[in-house]
């Protein structure tokens, strides 16, 4: 004992030595420790870009710690909702704190899963073998969408119970099984009391669930496959194992925990100076509140159902709608299988035209949605296709001047 | 090389120290409001001073004569019991036992206060008397009071 003691480091008691053996040993932690070091992350034009899975990651934990705290004075009833909402605003002592960064932060998580799924577009990371990265990303993103549309309804306010009527509503556009999808997420013909513990458990329990599962497949793949390296790096150094690469632990991991210092130090903020408003107690036979919008991130959809005229090709309005952006889903979801010269490092000319076309969409409707642009759908459709042309043809005319600028 | 010219670089060592306590106090800053989130809200039922039973001295003791008795009632968020003893005494109780918090129940065939959970008994007067209650019921003030109509009622107040 004495012996060892002497042997062992003087400013490192021999006991955290001798845990530290003992957690390892006992837990195969070193398989962890193996798997901790073999990862690296490249380093390149677009590194920032690899830090948005992470954040996402982080803002879904800031999602989980604070919507269990929530749900711990949330009592999911018509009768009662509202009123715990508002007890936590006004009486539980930093329950607006809580629940605003629970609101901002589902926000950012959607808007951080919205840039994560672009520019993983951009750097083509869902070439072989990360397909199923890239689909299990998708079902992920529209697992968040969903875990939005849930969670907006809780509160039980005027707003929330008529962006649920209209939500739910849409489904009812599917062809041939709308009218089931409709009853059986309303659980019922109306928005009812029935709908809210429906859309409750849908947001505390199905969808936590199905999420923790899809997760773990895609952080499964992100580790065996590593990070994907973007062609013109992989050019730049002459193959794609010559780009230089730091340790994910601990080089990138502290990067991403100043991210994510700086992303808490953001909520904070944002609750703090914009707590989240609770508005008015739902009233089933009220008006839809005037200039009625739902979040900013199905705006989009919301300005195309507005913009869409009542029959489409024999279509009605709603059916159109959803048959539209079911296409557009399944195109998206299709882009690996798509883009067949991406293992030649080949161009895809007309998927990078339509992805564009569709981020200025995107833009263009959102614009809409707000009212800072009133655009008809033939408009909308032209401007942004325009938009979409100029950019590419300023893409070209960069890159020409690059090549120019390398042979010279 | 960065562990071997640490302790004589007390630069680098303030950098630690400064890092560690930037992190304890973001903890600190983070914990806290969770903390106090999750501690339980003040009481919004107002506790009365006193309250009347809803029952009168006439329909206990017409109750008790059957063996029965009437069922505990609210007074400070605590279920109240009382009793009329042989003697026309009034006494009113804290129903919760002091073994491990159960309500208790008054037995007037037997005499006693009982509690169903581990066979607890108290007599008339809340003085434990078998089983593992460790104290005597907690007793309030109790008294009579004429009704213009007629009735007596029963008035419980804190002992206090």
């Amino acid at each position: 004992m004495s012996l060892a003691a002497l042997d062992s480091p003087p400013n490192r008691p021999r006991w955290t030595a001798r845990l530290k053996e003992f957690l390892i040993d006992r837990l195969g932690l070193e398989t962890f420790a193996e798997l901790a070091a073999k990862k690296r992350v490249p380093i390149h034009r677009s590194t920032v870009f690899y830090f948005l899975g992470g954040m996402a990651l982080f803002l879904f934990g800031i999602q989980v710690v604070t919507g269990i705290l929530l749900s711990l004075y949330y009592k999911p009833s018509p009768d009662q909702a509202f009123e715990s909402v508002r007890a936590i605003m006004t009486e539980i002592e930093y329950g607006w704190l809580i629940r605003s960064i629970h609101s901002w932060s589902a926000n950012l998580l959607i808007g951080v899963l919205y840039l994560h799924l672009l520019t993983t577009f951009i750097m083509r990371a869902y070439r072989r073998p990360r397909e199923f990265t890239w689909i299990t990303g998708l079902v992920l993103l529209a697992m968040f969408l969903a875990f939005g549309f849930s969670g907006y309804l809780l509160p039980w306010n005027q707003l929330a119970f008529f962006a649920t009527k209209v939500g739910t509503d849409i489904t009812g556009g599917v062809p041939l099984v709308g009218e089931s999808m409709l009853l059986l997420a309303r659980s019922g013909e109306e928005v009812t009391g029935d709908t809210l513990a429906r859309f409750y458990s849908l947001h505390v329990v199905i969808l936590p669930l199905a999420v923790l599962a899809v997760l773990g497949v895609h952080l499964y793949l992100v580790q065996k496959h590593g990070m994907s390296v973007p062609d013109a790096a992989a050019r730049r150094y002459g193959g794609p194992e010559h780009v230089p690469s730091m340790p994910f632990v601990p080089h990138f991991l502290l990067r991403d925990m100043v991210g994510w210092y700086v992303a808490l130090g953001l909520l904070a903020a944002l609750a703090a100076l914009f707590p989240w408003e609770l508005g008015t107690k739902a009233d089933p036979f009220g008006a839809a509140p005037e200039g009625i919008k739902p979040e900013w991130y199905f705006l989009f959809m919301f300005a195309t159902l507005e913009q869409t005229p009542s029959h489409v090709f024999g279509l009605e309005n709603k059916q159109a709608v959803v048959l539209f952006f079911s296409l557009v889903g399944l195109v998206v979801l299709a882009v690996p299988f798509l883009d067949r010269r991406a293992d030649r490092g080949g161009p895809r000319p007309a998927l990078s035209f339509l992805a564009t076309w569709a981020v200025f969409a995107f833009v263009v409707q959102t614009a809409v949605g707000l009212g800072l642009l009133h655009f008809g759908l033939s408009v909308s459709v032209f401007v942004s296709g325009a938009l979409a042309i100029a950019f590419r043809l300023l893409m070209l005319w960069w890159c020409a001047l690059d090549r120019r600028r390398m042979s010279a | 090389m960065m562990e071997a010219t640490s302790p004589s670089t007390p630069r680098r060592a303030w950098l630690v120290r400064t890092l560690q306590a930037s992190v304890a106090a973001s903890v600190a800053a983070i914990f806290y409001p969770v903390v106090r989130f999750l501690w339980p809200r003040r009481g919004t039922v107002s506790s009365a001073a006193e309250v009347v039973a809803p029952f009168t001295v006439a329909q206990l003791k017409s109750l008790q004569e059957k063996g029965e008795a009437p069922p505990p009632f609210n007074f400070d968020n605590k279920p109240c019991l009382v009793v009329l003893m042989p003697d026309g005494d009034l006494r009113a109780y804290n129903g919760i036992c002091t073994h491990v918090a159960c309500t208790v129940t008054v037995r007037p065939g037997h005499g006693d206060i009982f509690c169903n959970c581990h066979n607890g008994v108290y007599d008339l007067n809340g003085q434990p008397v078998s089983g593992p209650p460790p104290r005597p019921l907690e007793a309030y003030k109790v008294f009579r009071r004429k009704t213009p109509s007629g009735q007596e009622e029963i008035v419980v107040s804190r002992s206090t």
